[in-house]
């Protein structure tokens, strides 16, 4: 099962995607949960703490800036970037913006 | 004045933005209202009565440069004829205009995108404040869609990830030009929420909006909050948030 969460900013997403997760999680599903937001809160949600959740962003900082090598596959990515989350979650960020280039709308 | 709205998805960037422009007019301004969110919001809250007030394509030429294919205004129209011709009459004066909105899923928006920020880059000078809601999160607000902006405010409401939004938001800022960023604290319920969210983003708050049952009513029915219940408090602390920012451009 592939569950995409979408809308306008503020009504909810975030949350009902990491109350998903859980969810299903508990069920004894193996749950990825990407987090897809240029804005990445979604390991908050997730009750992974707001440190964590940072760090998460910081490990993508150091792909861009050349210091670690780009994910090889997906499995890579969730492997090397992703975080355990509550429950058995694993969460992955895929798309966080810190330094972006002038002129990429 | 030239400000810009930012702040995380929900915070309440829109609502905030046309409240402040309508009381900005309120006080003599001439006030342009730019809204470069894709999602609909400002329209609302000012009362413009149209929610798809983009630059019609003819405003928008193409051309090529080094073989590639762009956009600018066309030849002889400049930001502010643009503007005069174009943003649509709200009440109290404000003029209003936006980057368009998503018309479908192949729609490309390459020709209003362009030439918003042709409009951005030449926008009416002498007598004009300009009031920017931009879109939600930190994709890039200072370089581009608020580049304009003299003083950001971060709307920040008293939660973890909108309190961080801001922080990361007070990041980027640092990187691009420097300019002078202040928060607002947005559905404060508590009385120290203004102090977490100075501790927690690092930026000094400029306004706080207390939690408000007239602003919900009003966005739930799509009217300004002004207009619906214009003795609410959340008004109030617009009107104050109006009053500190004329004061600050007074003495700078």
């Amino acid at each position: 099962m592939k569950i995409a969460v979408v809308g306008k900013g503020g009504s909810g997403k975030t949350t009902t995607s990491a109350v998903l997760a859980r969810t299903f999680a508990r069920h004894g599903h193996e749950t990825l949960a990407l987090d897809c937001d240029t804005n990445p809160n979604l390991g908050i949600s997730l009750g992974l703490g707001e440190e964590a959740t940072e760090r998460l962003v910081t490990v993508r900082d150091a792909v861009d800036a050349g210091e670690e090598d780009h994910a090889v596959s997906p499995d890579d990515l969730v492997e090397r970037f992703g975080a355990p989350a509550p429950d058995g979650v694993r969460l992955a960020v895929v798309s966080a913006i810190q330094n972006p280039e002038p002129g990429c709308p | 004045m030239r400000v810009a709205f930012v702040g995380k998805g929900g915070a309440g960037k829109s609502s905030l933005a046309g409240t402040f422009a309508r009381l900005l007019a309120r006080t003599g301004q001439r006030v342009l209202a730019l809204d470069s969110d894709p999602m609909p919001g400002l329209a609302f809250s000012l009362g413009v009565g149209v929610t798809d007030a983009g630059l019609p394509d003819d405003a928008v030429e193409e051309y090529e440069e080094r073989g590639r294919r762009r956009y600018r205004l066309r030849a002889g129209l400049t930001g502010p004829e643009a503007v005069d011709r174009y943003a649509v009459r709200g009440p109290d004066g404000v003029h209003f205009l936006q980057l368009g909105k998503a018309r479908g899923p192949r729609w490309n928006n390459s020709r209003q995108h362009f030439g918003f920020q042709g409009v951005l880059d030449d926008l009416p000078g002498d007598g004009w404040s300009i009031v920017g809601d931009l879109p939600g999160g930190t994709r890039q607000p200072f370089m581009t869609w608020g580049r304009y902006a003299r003083t950001f405010l971060v709307v920040v409401e008293p939660s973890t990830a909108s309190v961080l939004s801001g922080r990361r938001l007070a990041r980027l800022a640092e990187g691009s030009r420097r300019p002078r960023v202040l928060a607002v604290a947005n559905k404060v319920r508590e009385p120290d929420d203004g102090e977490l969210i100075a501790a927690g983003t690092g930026l000094e708050v400029v306004g706080a909006v207390p939690m408000d049952r007239a602003l919900a009513d009003a966005d739930r029915l799509g009217l300004p909050v002004v207009d619906a219940e214009p003795d609410a408090p959340a008004v109030a602390a617009v009107r104050s948030l109006v009053n500190a920012l004329r004061e600050r451009e007074v003495s700078s």
